[in-house]
């Protein structure tokens, strides 16, 4: 499915947010894809977990090292990006869009507003 | 500071990722990715720099010879000119200091010993070295090292140097390049047909050039030369190898010569006899993951009931199975017939006990280092 996006917003975990309606989809970042460099497995969260900010609630694995994804903000997993258990390589072609790893009901919207945007970001890459 | 290998800045232009490894700032992928680089060896061919290792010429006297068969579990005066042969270092109780390449070749008229060993290694390694032969000559400040991998590879370096027809697998010999001697064997560690170059660094550059001419092979890092290794069974020293570990123990016993283990001379004789005639407590496997996560090293082996019965040493994402694999070494008390588990994450997850290698060796004949 496409995915509709807010303003698009990141961690300094390189992961992306965007909300719609209440509901964040989240993923990891072009950057962050790009280090990572070939990803061959995901372990995708639980739906129904609820979740605090900054918590590890998954993990991607590239050919080289494993990686935790946190929770960006507090909420509820309401579903998850199942074509990645078949083909984690998605997030390798377009790590911010059809590579978007799960979905989650925000509990506290003002952490999202404490997010990185895409200029911050890069800035924050330079860096 | 991670050391710098001569060819730093052409990899870098060429999108080389650079990492530390061993001291030295190496090219672990390139921008296609690692499965590419991979699966092209399998494919075609690859050219992986791998400068950072040890390269020693040691004049093989009678002397020399002498000494370094304390350490070295082979007949070195009946080494065959121009071959090489795998074998090890070894320490007072059979442990391996290093695993290297040990060849008998002839420059100008002389006769050496040309080993290869592991950069990680090279303090250690170079120590022996010294006590053995005082004016052995560290070759790796002067000379680049390339392995040309895959079942291509013979074309792509035809391309570039006449490689003699009758050069088998484990064959090396001085070779021409532009009007200059360079060390040529066919040898790798990726399972395939290939090549290693050792060849003046003033030359290095132009010569990589010349063998990028042929449009089927590519640059490739030591993310895909460690998964082809993996794949085809091989031993990595820091991993399947240690100073705690004998050959025996790692499965290695078919790169001893058995008559010195006789040998008094030879360090540790005593115990490896005693393991070849008793069993190890460990045998390497290969294992492969039920489902996809990956196996890495240090990883803990279990069976049903939790008891701890091996590790994991090398781990990784296998490009030819398309599933996760590793080594690891299993306790021989443990009924094999029971399901293996790995703690991963802190989950059970059910493993699979394969024979090693997973993919099949594609050597070209005479002489082997199959395991």
């Amino acid at each position: 499915m496409g995915v509709i996006m807010s303003e698009k917003k990141y961690t300094k975990d390189h992961e992306w947010v965007s909300i719609d309606n209440g509901i964040a989809t989240v993923g990891i970042s072009n950057h962050a894809q790009e280090s990572l460099g070939d990803i061959v497995f995901i372990e995708l969260p639980s739906v129904g977990k609820s979740v605090n900010s900054k918590e590890e609630i998954c993990v991607v694995e590239s050919v080289k090292a494993a990686s935790d994804i946190y929770a960006p903000i507090d909420g509820e997993i309401i579903e998850v990006n199942n074509s990645l258990e078949g083909d984690a390589a998605i997030i390798n072609q377009d790590a911010e869009n059809t590579g978007w790893i799960f979905k989650m009901r925000v509990s506290n919207p003002s952490q999202y507003d404490e997010l990185m945007t895409g200029d911050d970001y890069k800035k924050f890459l330079e860096e | 500071m991670p050391l710098d290998i001569p060819l730093k800045n052409f990899h870098e232009i060429n999108g080389a990722k650079m990492v530390p490894f061993a001291g030295f700032n190496m090219p672990i992928n390139y921008k296609t990715g690692i499965i590419n680089e991979h699966k092209n060896v399998r494919n075609h061919s690859g050219i992986f720099d791998v400068s950072h290792m040890g390269q020693m010429l040691l004049e093989a006297t009678d002397l020399h010879i002498n000494n370094l068969e304390k350490y070295i579990p082979l007949k070195l005066k009946n080494l065959r000119n121009n071959r090489s042969n795998y074998t090890f270092l070894l320490n007072d109780n059979g442990g391996v200091v290093d695993d290297l390449i040990v060849s008998l070749i002839d420059i100008n008229r002389k006769s050496f010993l040309y080993i290869v060993y592991n950069a990680s290694r090279k303090n250690e390694d170079e120590k022996i070295f010294f006590k053995c032969a005082p004016n052995a000559e560290i070759l790796h400040v002067k000379n680049c090292l390339f392995a040309i991998q895959g079942p291509e590879s013979i074309e792509v370096l035809n391309n570039v140097i006449e490689i003699p027809v009758d050069m088998h697998f484990l064959d090396i010999d001085v070779l021409k390049y532009k009007n200059n001697s360079i060390i040529v064997s066919r040898s790798g560690y990726t399972g395939e047909d290939g090549f290693e170059i050792s060849i003046s660094t003033d030359q290095a550059e132009i010569f990589v050039k010349d063998l990028l001419e042929n449009k089927n092979t590519m640059l490739c890092g030591l993310g895909s030369r460690d998964s082809l290794r993996l794949e085809a069974g091989l031993s990595l020293y820091g991993h399947e190898l240690n100073e705690n570990i004998t050959p025996i123990e790692a499965g290695l016993s078919w790169a001893l010569d058995k008559d010195r283990l006789n040998d008094t001379a030879l360090n540790g004789n005593k115990i490896l006899l005693n393991q070849l005639h008793n069993k190890p407590l460990n045998k390497k496997i290969g294992l492969i993951s039920v489902n996809r996560s990956m196996l890495r090293d240090g990883m803990i082996l279990f069976d049903r009931n939790k008891n701890n019965i091996g590790k994991i040493t090398s781990g990784c994402f296998s490009p030819n199975l398309n599933k996760s694999i590793g080594i690891g070494y299993l306790n021989l008390n443990f009924d094999e017939e029971k399901e293996i588990f790995c703690e991963i994450r802190n989950k059970m997850e059910l493993v699979k006990k394969t024979n090693l290698p997973f993919v099949k060796k594609n050597y070209k004949k005479n002489g082997s280092y199959n395991e």
